[in-house]
This record gives C-alpha cells, structure tokens and sequence, in this order.
C-alpha cells in the first residue's frame, strides 16, 4: 500500500491484523480513519442522489460564465488532465494550492533554472543535507529516515554518524533543527543566502560571518549535497534570483541540488501536467491564454470574477484565511471531496469522491517528480476521474 | 516533568543518609532506584514521617515510567512520538538484522528488529538483541539521540 499522507508517498506500508505498518502518525490516522466523516451527494443544502449532484453540477458549469476549478493536489495526474480539459473547455480560471506552496520553486525546477535530483539519489549519495525553513520531523515525518540523513545509500553506508552531515537553516529552533550538526538562525533569508554567495565567490560577507564560513567549509568537503527548500524559504526569500546564484556557486565547489518540500501528495503532478500542457504551471487562465498572479484562486475568488467554482479534493475554507475564503459564498461552489470539510458544509453540490491511490488506482508524483503508480486491492467505481467524465460529458 | 536521574531522585530523598534501607547513602539508594534494583517503599523515614509526604508524592510520581521499562530499562512514550522512524532506521541492530528493510529507510522486513512503528507508534521487540541488554551491554544511544521529542528514554 502507499500513503497519500503526505508528499514522500511511502511505498512500504502494510496492513496486518487492522493495524498499520510503518506508517507515520499522520499517515497511519490518514488510512486508519478512511471510513469516517464520509462526504454524502448534496444539492443546495438537500440530500441527494449522486447521479442528480453530477447533473447539477454539469449544468453549472455549462451555464457558467466564469468558472474556476481549483485544488486537485491530492487526485491522480489522469484526473488532473480531465480537468485541465474540461477548464479548457469551458475557458475557465484554473489554479491549485501550489500558488501558496512551492509553485515558484517547481517552476524553477522544470524550467531549469535550477538543478534537481530525486529523493532515491540523495539517499544512494547524499552526504550534506540542508534543511531550509523546513521542519520535516513534523510536516513529513518519514523524510530524514527514508531519504536524506538516517538510512545507509549505496555509497554511503556508514550511516549518518560518518557519513552524513545535517544543517537545517530556519528562522527558529525546531525538533529538526534539534537534530542537526550545524544549525543557523537567520532572521532574513535573503541576507544569509546573500551571505553563503559572497563567501563561495571567495569575497567577505557583510552578515553572518561565522555561520556562514562554518557552512561553507562544510560545503566544500562534500561531494553531493542537497538543499531542501521548505514553505519558510518560500515565504521568507524575496529575490528568488539569489536561489539561482546560490545554486550556480555550489556547484563550482561540489555537486548540489535543490529539492522544493511540498506537502500535497500530488501537486507536483499538476504542475508539471498543465506545465506540458501549456508552459505554465498554475494561476492559468484559458480565456485569456496565460498565467497571471492575478489569476490565482484568492485573487478570482477576492475579485468576484467567478460565477462558478468547483473545487477538487481540497478545503480552501479551513486553508486559506477567511478574509478570502469569506467570497467563496458568493458564489456557486461545487466541492468534489471523499469527505466532509468545512467547504463542503458551506457548498451548493457535494459530490462524494474516493480517496485517491487508497480507493482508486492512477498515477502521482512524489515531491521530487518521480511518478509512482498506485494499485489498490480494491477499485471504487465514484471515483474523481468518473466524476470528471461525466461533468465533461454535459459540458 | 523533571527527567527521571539519579540526581533528581536525590533531591527529593530525606538526604538524611540513614542506612536503614541498607544502602550507605541516599545518593546509592537514589542509583539504585533508577537501576530497578531497589523499590522506593525500602526507604522508611519517606512513608513513616508526615513532612516528607509531598515529596514522597512526587518521588512516586516520578518513577510511574519504570513500571512499564522493559529488560533493558527502555521507556516508550507513546503520547510523544510522531511515527518518523529515525530510531528504526538508525538502530545498529535493526540495520544489523535487516540490512535489505529499515537499514535503507524502508519499513522492517525481517522479524528480528528491536523497533517497530506500528499505527503511527514505535514498538519495542526482541529486546533481547539490543545492545544494552545483558552481562556485555554498551551505553548505545542510537534510538535516543535520533528522537527530538525523546519518545524514548532508558533508566
């Protein structure tokens, strides 16, 4: 079985006797409380039939003037293509959690502007990890012991003790940080990032001498390294130019990658589907053919642009604050979830989904762009790639 | 919660160095408390005397974990893991015995590892084969170090 918990997409589950193997505690609650808070087939506020909820919603759609599809982290990549169909079809706004998470980083990365590996290598080769503005231990707990610090790879089998070395650069002490060999807190990323530049370039920074001399020395010594880019460098480095600098300096002194920390078990694959699609990543509008900042779910949903939404698999009412997701009942909203969430309650249809790569088979890829293929022993029929048929078939 | 050593026991001991549990002193007793090799009931003067009841209390308190420490004094507190595995992955015996599951990452696939997550929880098993175990044991502190939330513990 593999775990949709997070992004790491953990292969080696198993369910023995009821119980839950190797999972981590978020991945373990996820599996084990499949069967609870269920979504039921709804229309304004009414019990309904699915088939009556798929009706409804088609017609929405098709009467739309301005529709927005957003969320679709957590479906396969085949359900992520039917929707980038059906918002081409109906010109609609498409977005998804990636616009708030590791868009910029995703986009770098496919657009090479900065070199990536897969999490399979750093574990094979590994010997310098950097955590930054990440505290994996809680946002994906089996990261440091399936991929980057505490297993043995293949030209690393001393382990961590000899063979590895853990930095976590974040803006406070954290249950990772706890854990490393070198730990920084900076208070301004682009200051301490500025910093390592001016020291690989063999000049003197102005800021965190000490810290970033340590680091850089350390840097030197290693022959692969990683830096793992989490929502507090997202949020915290303003120029992203200088992650490209940094990147180009590691690699004069050894051979370093930079891997994004998405939470979404999926939201790699949409990007990289609507990147192949239509050269953009996310915030894409297919009226007007382009992606635009200002065609981000929050800014559509904040604009009042949108007559229709549909959401996919996500709960924008619990994760985005209330002073955007107050809009979204102004609005018809049309949720497709497998359970009950807060957009679910203030929704106009609920169509009951299934859990993707629990229920349903399909396809994801993990956080690092490695596609990983799920089979589950038992195939539910109402599946969000059936949905998404039949809301084509109508429009 | 103070951590459970033999310096904190201490403090909260008469300090009184009576000998009537037959240790010399309060700081042996204190010792040998955390080893399991004494029970806080053979000091006297703790049950028998009114003054020392809040600290008898919190002694008592204290040392609730040790009830539940397995051979080797290893202590799980489950209400503070999060499932991660470091201590299964890191584990000398664990990649020892199953050099093809957790010593890669990936979750145990032989029956001999010591550590186990199991519903988001580490387990403990084959104590037997853990390095702190019996006559030729070593202070290995693979599991603990690898914990920040110090979800275990050994007395």
């Amino acid at each position: 079985m593999i775990c949709t918990g997070c992004a790491c997409l953990c292969e080696d589950i198993e369910i023995k006797d009821g119980r839950v193997l190797n999972a981590c505690l978020r991945g373990s609650s996820l599996i084990r409380n499949l069967n609870g808070n269920r979504a039921k087939a709804r229309v304004d506020g009414n019990d309904s039939t699915v088939e009556k909820a798929i009706k409804t919603a088609s017609e929405l759609i098709q009467s739309a003037e301005s529709p927005v599809i957003y969320g679709l982290d957590t479906t396969t990549i085949e359900a992520q293509s039917l929707a980038i169909k059906m918002a081409e079809k109906v010109e609609a706004y498409l977005d998804d959690s990636s616009t708030y998470c590791m868009g910029p980083f995703v986009e770098m990365i496919l657009k090479g502007e900065v070199p990536s590996t897969t999490l399979d290598e750093v574990r094979e080769k590994a010997d310098m990890t950097i955590y930054w503005g990440a505290d994996p231990f809680h946002s994906h707990p089996r990261h440091m012991s399936r991929f980057t610090y505490y297993p043995r790879g293949k030209f690393r089998q001393k382990g961590w003790e000899e063979d590895r070395y853990l930095a976590v650069i974040d803006v406070r002490d954290s249950h990772t940080s706890s854990l490393a060999r070198k730990k920084v807190i900076v208070r301004d990323d682009d200051d301490f990032m500025n910093a390592l530049i001016t020291l690989l370039r063999g000049e003197t920074p102005s800021a965190y001498l000490k810290d970033s001399a340590e680091l850089v020395n350390r840097i030197k010594k290693s022959e692969f390294g990683v830096i793992i880019g989490g929502l507090g460098l997202r949020y915290g480095l303003k120029n992203l130019n200088l992650l490209r600098d940094l990147m180009k300096e590691l690699n004069q002194v050894s051979e370093f990658y930079f891997i994004p920390m998405g939470c979404h078990p999926n939201m790699r694959g949409f990007n990289e589907t609507l990147y192949e699609r239509t050269g953009e990543i996310n915030r894409y509008s297919f009226r007007d053919g382009r992606s635009d900042p200002e065609y981000s779910f929050s800014s559509i949903v904040k604009s009042g642009k949108n007559d229709v939404v549909v959401v996919i698999g996500s709960d924008p009412v619990s994760s985005l604050p209330y002073d955007i997701s107050s809009y979204l009942g102004r609005s018809k909203l049309i949720v497709v979830d497998p359970r009950e969430t807060l957009t679910t309650e203030i929704a106009d249809v609920v169509i009951p989904s299934s859990y993707s790569g629990l229920e349903t088979g399909g396809t994801m890829k993990r956080i690092d762009g490695v596609e990983i293929e799920f089979k589950p022993e038992k195939e539910e029929e109402l599946n969000d790639v059936y949905i998404l048929e039949r809301l084509m078939e109508g429009v | 919660m103070s951590e459970l050593s033999p310096m904190n026991i201490y403090q909260l001991l008469p300090k009184t160095n009576c000998k009537k549990c037959g240790e010399q002193t309060c700081m042996s007793f204190a010792f040998k408390l955390v080893s399991r090799e004494r029970d806080l009931e053979e000091c006297k003067p703790l049950y028998e005397d009114q003054k020392y009841e809040r600290q008898r209390k919190e002694l008592e308190e204290l040392l609730k974990p040790l009830e539940s420490a397995t051979e080797t004094g290893m202590i799980i507190h489950p209400e503070r893991c999060v499932g991660c595995g470091n201590c299964v992955v890191a584990c000398p015996v664990n990649v020892s015995e199953d050099p093809k599951g957790s010593a890669i990452g990936l979750g145990p696939k032989s029956d001999r590892v010591i550590l186990k997550i199991i519903d988001g929880k580490v387990q403990s098993y084959n104590l037997e084969t853990c390095r702190r175990f019996g006559k030729n044991r070593v202070l290995c502190n693979g599991c603990i170090v690898t914990c920040p939330t110090r979800a275990i513990e050994f007395v």
